[in-house]
């Protein structure tokens, strides 16, 4: 989710925060930033976020980057000057998103004491202008910036008059321009009246490092929050995992099939591997969103950090809860680790005893989250070996597949591709709810990709006389096969009938006037030239049987004179195939 | 829900006039090298080598283009009938499926033919007819509807579009025609009502005239745009001479489907005439405009022209030679949709779709202003088919990813990569026609297919460490999860497994390699034969399907026992004593050539010193072994099978003592398919 870091740099941000010695505004402000970007190192730097500097104009201070350290060493050098406009920025962030397109989720971090701004720059004079003239050009820029989120966190105190106006203001600009957004805001403290906060130095204010950092965090769940699933590949349980999904999956707004209400929907908590495809098969259909898988890493629970001797004495046991369903199974599994691990240990210090070496070993060395292994990485190997997806059900009749994706600089990922809802979404593999094994085949059936279509008009020699060149090509191809008769017989009244089963759909008998007309000027000039009967003969009956009008029938079709091949056959060399069984 | 382009109909003019020359005149002659003398015998015969098509021939072929464009577009979804009418209304096909296609309908044309020239004029003769026809087409539902009604939606949206080729005289007798439509739409709706209950009521119908002349002639009647008549009815009015109508109604058909034409340019191609040299071209092609509106962006928009003679827009895109790009490679795709050539006949049009069937797929490049190049788009074909795909063409918040090696579990060398890549090899898709019986959800139809043990590295697993060194052991791990494991299978496991336990006690080292720098020391023998049965037993309680995987579960407890490893499990020790007393694991029978049978006897005693309690000298242990290996009786093998407290029933299989004795050692050591799948 592409990010703009908005920083007020006005010279209100340089005013101490009341009950705060220690802190101003915009060093409070900073705190927070880097406080965001700390949460979003530790949930992996994948955001790209950019950082700008607002006051009169608006300053790209870092464009787009996954590396935070330039935007921690960009935030060091803020200096506050002049007044806050908010609009400007907004604009500027518009233009700076563009390269990101519509598929994308973008949002806006603003770090601000809310000021209102003055003069004709200020909100309310914005809002004053806005209304009533929401469809004018100037402001096509919001309907574009309605599509990202906006995260105000906003810096101030509740008892403080100036910050809570500038709040409303701020408010009711979302509201107007129909923005979607969010307003952070610190919960006011107790007691801490208006004007009391200001004037008591000793006490702490509502607005500090804490409560700041309380806000980032709501941002950060509430906006940053990959989506956290269950991947299920089978009944053994190392083949099932929470996975995380970045960025989030967003909810499907599905248009019912019988008018309605539209529903809103999301993918399932749990979502299951169905079987595996060849890349090759899946092609490139389209598709929703695509997603990274990355294994989720339980951070939350407590390391081996019990500490003590006794602790160390049985590491085993303390990573693993008797409870636990998969106990058994797990304890082999450390069991089995340990008796590897222990021979090597042996190997380098051999004829100690191995026990307790093996005990120390293992937790001096605790297991790094990349060496703990996971199913992400296991079926990513798998499915990159092999050149293949995995399809997975995200829900009803909803379906994705999993990959693993290789970069520009040949880095791959586990990748998945939402499709859209529904099972026919692929033309090429039929419908995704039909979709089997090799033994669920019946006998004497076989099955395999692409699920083939009816013929489409340009996979069959349809005929369209539309343009007189396609009409003149189809009568110059007949005539050339006719030329070439004894050989080509069989050619050559394939395409006659071809053309005249045409004309007779389109009702174009002038045509077979016309076709037998021009067949007759050619048997005249063959004959001239002295090409043998046979080929002459051939012409003569079908310019014969062309104005037929018993011909102009569906079922009929002209045949080759029969007579005349066998009467040929001595002079001539035979015809490649007895022509007489030859039906077109 | 059902928009008003799904139903479309025809109504073709079959009345004496449109038998007349189009005056549009295609020469033949150019075909000859030297134009013939002009008196050949073309006695009686206007036509010469010059002919010109009817105002039928006109109007059906410009038709028959229309729905060919919509049927290769949207394939099953959108609809178009044909209504003939002369002396009364010619049905020419339904909504149903079966007839939605360009071969019925061009079959039935052969039928219908030119109007006579010889028929009187006559006010029988009419297109109204016709009108009255499609106006009751269009109350018939569809398939689609039919299902709506079906699952139970009680409004169905009912809209169409009527599209009449007619030729009036003027204004005032177009102006009737109106007027007897939108009468007819009104009766047919009152028909609809309650007590009748026939077919749908319309909510809205489009009606489309185009009034032809030949070229030359001037009408009377004038052009006229969309009008509404009544809210049930919009009324258009086009006059065009007839070697123009495929033009207007490809024009109008943009409209009518929200479609959009690109130009694919500079396609080499390589004339027959020089194979060395190459030309370039341009191919035109239709598709759903969303295939334009999907990659344009804040930023981004496809420039637009209109080509000579034509009167919509186009977006011209370069085709890129493809290198490389096999319809494999998977492209950040926003949408698929169907295209179709514009001009399906041309050489350079069935270039470019040949091509793409043989299985090439091309991109498509936009020139930006920048001068940089970005495929927007490419053109593929997969299953006969042929779609063109919009692009992601904007930056993604996905590129430069992060590789996975750097992420949880991205450093752990020892995934069982190839034995998973087998498997998913071996559960493949294939598409069927009909749900597999006993399928129950799309994933557990997989799962039941998946072993039910399955470590994901090497370094926590003795069993698959092993199975290259040993050749016995892929095959027994494949019976041994069998589902429909038989008596055969279990006698040959149990034979297995005291092998094992013979080179446990004989002290064999266990034949590992060096997988990771691993190579267990003698002094680790008896930790690996422990960790060897607790993995086998883990693996069998996984796969309990059958009775026999209990038996094999027991005596493996009962060998872990006997090696003094712990059980776990509370299995009553009677059960253990039984099963090893009496079970078919008779020395003799199983093992003709050993010579080891007081290992096996105390094998058996251990058994019972674990299984019962403890109590008895070792007298008691040896002479019941002697007793359990002296007594060579198979017919107990039944109470194994039979719940307890019930009667066994005495040799059920006497009849097939032959096939049960088949000599045991004889195991094909070449099955890592199958092993793996353990």
């Amino acid at each position: 989710m592409p990010t703009i870091i908005a920083l007020d740099a006005s010279l209100s941000m340089l005013r101490p925060v009341p009950g705060r010695n220690e802190h101003t505004y915009i060093s409070l402000a900073i705190k927070g930033i880097q406080h965001l970007l700390d949460n979003l190192t530790a949930s992996g730097k994948l955001e790209h976020l950019a950082l700008v500097v607002y006051t009169t104009v608006c300053e790209l201070k870092v464009d787009f980057t996954r590396d935070y350290d330039q935007i921690r060493q960009a935030i060091k050098k803020i200096e506050p000057l002049d007044k806050a406009c908010l609009m400007t920025m907004l604009k500027t962030s518009v233009s700076l998103m563009a390269t990101w397109g519509t598929q994308n989720l973008l949002q806006l971090v603003v770090f601000t004491d809310c000021g209102p701004g003055f003069g004709s720059t200020s909100l309310a004079a914005f809002l004053e202008g806005y209304t009533g003239k929401e469809a004018d050009p100037e402001y096509a820029w919001l309907k574009l910036l309605a599509a990202y989120h906006l995260n105000f966190i906003c810096l101030g105190m509740h008892g403080d008059l100036y910050f809570t106006r500038g709040v409303t203001l701020h408010q009711q600009l979302l509201d107007n321009a129909a923005l979607k957004g969010q307003l952070f805001m610190t919960k006011p403290t107790k007691g801490a009246e208006a004007g009391e906060v200001t004037t008591s130095g000793s006490h702490k204010s509502e607005l500090g490092r804490t409560a700041l950092f309380e806000l980032i965090e709501r941002l950060c769940e509430s906006s940053y929050k990959s989506t956290e699933v269950t991947l299920k590949c089978g009944h053994y349980f190392r083949m099932e995992g929470q996975v995380l999904l970045w960025p989030p999956t967003v909810p499907y707004e599905q248009a019912p099939l019988y008018g309605g209400e539209p529903i809103v929907r999301h993918i399932e908590q749990r979502i299951d591997v169905c079987g595996f495809l060849s890349l090759s098969d899946i092609g490139s259909p389209a598709t929703l969103s695509r997603h990274w898988v990355l294994a989720k890493v339980d951070r939350e629970k407590p390391t081996r950090r019990s500490g003590g001797l006794a602790a160390v004495a049985k590491p085993a046991k303390l990573t693993l809860d008797t409870s636990n369903p998969h106990y058994e199974l797990e304890k082999l599994e450390q069991d089995v680790r340990d008796f590897y691990m222990k021979d090597n240990k042996d190997a380098e210090e051999s004829g100690d005893d191995g026990d307790v070496s093996v005990v120390l070993k293992h937790s001096s060395t605790p297991q790094t989250e990349q060496q703990k292994d996971t199913l992400c990485v296991l079926l990513h190997g798998a499915l990159k070996l092999e050149n293949m997806a995995a399809l997975v059900l995200l829900g009803e009749r909803w379906y994705g597949f999993m990959y693993a994706y290789n970069d520009s600089k040949k880095k791959s990922n586990f990748m998945l591709n939402v499709l859209p809802p529904g099972s026919n979404v692929i033309p090429w593999l039929g419908d995704l709810e039909l979709l089997g094994f090799p033994e669920d085949v019946p006998p004497g059936e076989s099955a395999s990709f692409p699920v083939r279509s009816e013929r489409r008009s340009y996979s069959q020699s349809s005929v369209v006389w539309i343009r007189q060149a396609s009409l003149q090509s189809d009568v110059q191809k007949v005539l050339r096969h006719a030329k070439k008769m004894p050989d080509k017989t069989q050619h050559f009244y394939k395409e006659l009938n071809r053309i005249r089963r045409a004309a007779l759909a389109l009702g174009f008998v002038e045509l077979l006037e016309a076709l037998a007309l021009l067949i007759e000027k050619e048997t005249a000039q063959l004959t001239l030239n002295g090409v043998g009967s046979e080929c002459t003969l051939q012409l003569q009956h079908a310019a014969t049987e062309l104005r037929k009008t018993s011909n102009r029938d569906i079922k009929s079709t002209i045949v080759p004179l029969q007579k005349a091949s066998a009467a040929d056959s001595t002079s001539s060399a035979a015809p490649p195939t007895s022509a007489g069984s030859y039906l077109y | 829900m059902f928009e008003r382009n799904e139903k479309t109909i025809f109504v073709l003019d079959h009345t004496r006039y449109f038998s007349i020359s189009s005056e549009q005149y295609i020469s033949m002659d150019y075909l000859k090298g030297k134009p013939m003398p002009a008196e050949t015998p073309a006695a009686g015969s206007s036509v010469g080598t010059q002919l010109s098509k009817s105002l039928w021939t006109c109007a059906v072929e410009s038709s028959i283009e229309y729905c060919r464009i919509v049927w290769d577009l949207f394939p099953g979804r959108k609809h178009v009938r044909f209504i003939v009418s002369d002396t009364a209304a010619h049905i020419v096909n339904t909504w149903s499926p079966s007839t939605q296609n360009m071969s019925h309908v061009s079959n039935a044309m052969m039928m219908v033919s030119v109007p006579s020239r010889s028929i009187p004029q006559s006010s029988d003769y009419s297109v109204i007819h016709g009108l009255r026809a499609a106006i009751e087409a269009l109350a018939e539902p569809t398939d689609e509807q039919l299902q709506a009604a079906q699952v139970g939606c009680k409004k169905i949206s009912n809209e169409g579009r009527v599209i009449c080729i007619t030729s009036a005289r003027d204004n005032t007798s177009m102006k009737s025609l109106e007027d007897i439509f939108n009468t007819v739409l009104l009766q047919q709706n009152a028909l609809v009502g309650p007590p009748g209950k026939k077919g749908l009521s319309i909510d809205h119908c489009h009606l489309v005239i185009l009034n032809i002349v030949p070229l030359g002639v001037e009408s009377l009647v004038t052009n006229r745009s969309l009008l509404e008549i009544s809210p049930l009815l919009d009324v258009e009015i086009h006059t065009v001479h007839a070697p123009n109508i495929s033009d207007k109604l490809l024009h109008l058909i943009m409209g009518h489907y929200d479609l959009a034409s690109t130009t694919v340019t500079n396609i080499p191609m390589k004339e027959e005439q020089n194979a060395n040299s190459s030309a370039n071209y341009d191919v035109e092609i239709l598709h759903a405009r969303a295939a334009h509106t999907k990659v344009c962006g804040p930023d981004f928009t496809l420039t637009t022209s209109i080509k000579p003679g034509t009167s919509y827009e186009t977006v011209t895109l370069k085709w890129c030679t493809p290198r490389g790009c096999g319809s494999s490679d998977l492209q950040p795709c926003v949408g698929q949709y169907n295209v179709t050539p514009v001009d399906v006949t041309s050489r350079p049009s069935s270039c470019l779709i040949n091509f793409l069937l043989n299985g090439r797929s091309v991109l498509l490049e936009v020139p930006r202003k920048t001068g940089t190049k970005t495929t927007s788009h490419m053109l593929s074909a997969r299953g006969g088919e042929i779609f063109v795909h919009s692009l992601s063409i904007a930056r993604s918040a996905m590129d430069e990813a992060p590789s996975i090696t750097d992420g949880p579990g991205g450093r752990v060398a020892d995934y069982r990569i190839p034995e998973l890549g087998q498997l998913l090899k071996m559960s493949r898709m294939v598409p069927l026609k009909a749900k597999p019986k006993g399928k129950m959800s799309q994933g557990e139809h997989l799962w039941r297919r998946l072993p039910r043990y399955f470590p994901r590295t090497m370094n926590v697993t003795i069993l698959f460490n092993l199975q290259r060194q040993l050749s016995w052991l892929p095959h027994f791990l494949h019976l041994l999860v069998k589902e429909d494991m038989d008596k055969q299978d279990e006698v040959r496991c149990q034979q297995q497994i005291h092998e094992l336990y013979k080179s446990a006690s004989r002290g064999d080292m266990l034949p590992f390699t060096n997988t990771n720098n691993t190579r267990p020391k003698m002094s680790k023998t008896k930790d690996q034969y422990r960790l060897f049965y607790r993995e086998l037993e883990q693996l069998i309680q996984l796969n309990v399907q059958t009775v026999h995987h209990k038996n094999l579960l027991e005596s493996l407890q009962s060998l872990r026992a006997a090696y003094g490893d712990v059980t776990n499990k509370s299995e009553p020790g009677a059960a253990h004593l039984r099963s090893y007393t009496e079970s078919p694991l008779s020395p003799e029978r199983l093992e003709p050539n050993s010579t080891s049978s007081s290992s096996n006897s105390l094998l058996k005693a251990s058994k019972r010193r674990m299984s019962s309690s403890g109590q008895r000298s070792l007298l008691d242990m040896i002479s019941s072994a002697e007793r359990s290996q002296s007594s060579k009786r198979l017919d107990f093998t039944g109470r194994l099978c039979t719940p307890i407290g019930q009667t066994a029933k005495l040799y059920p299989d006497f009849g097939n003592k032959d096939k049960d004795i088949l000599t045991p050692g004889v195991i094909p050591s070449n099955l890592k398919d199958d092993s793996i799948r353990s």
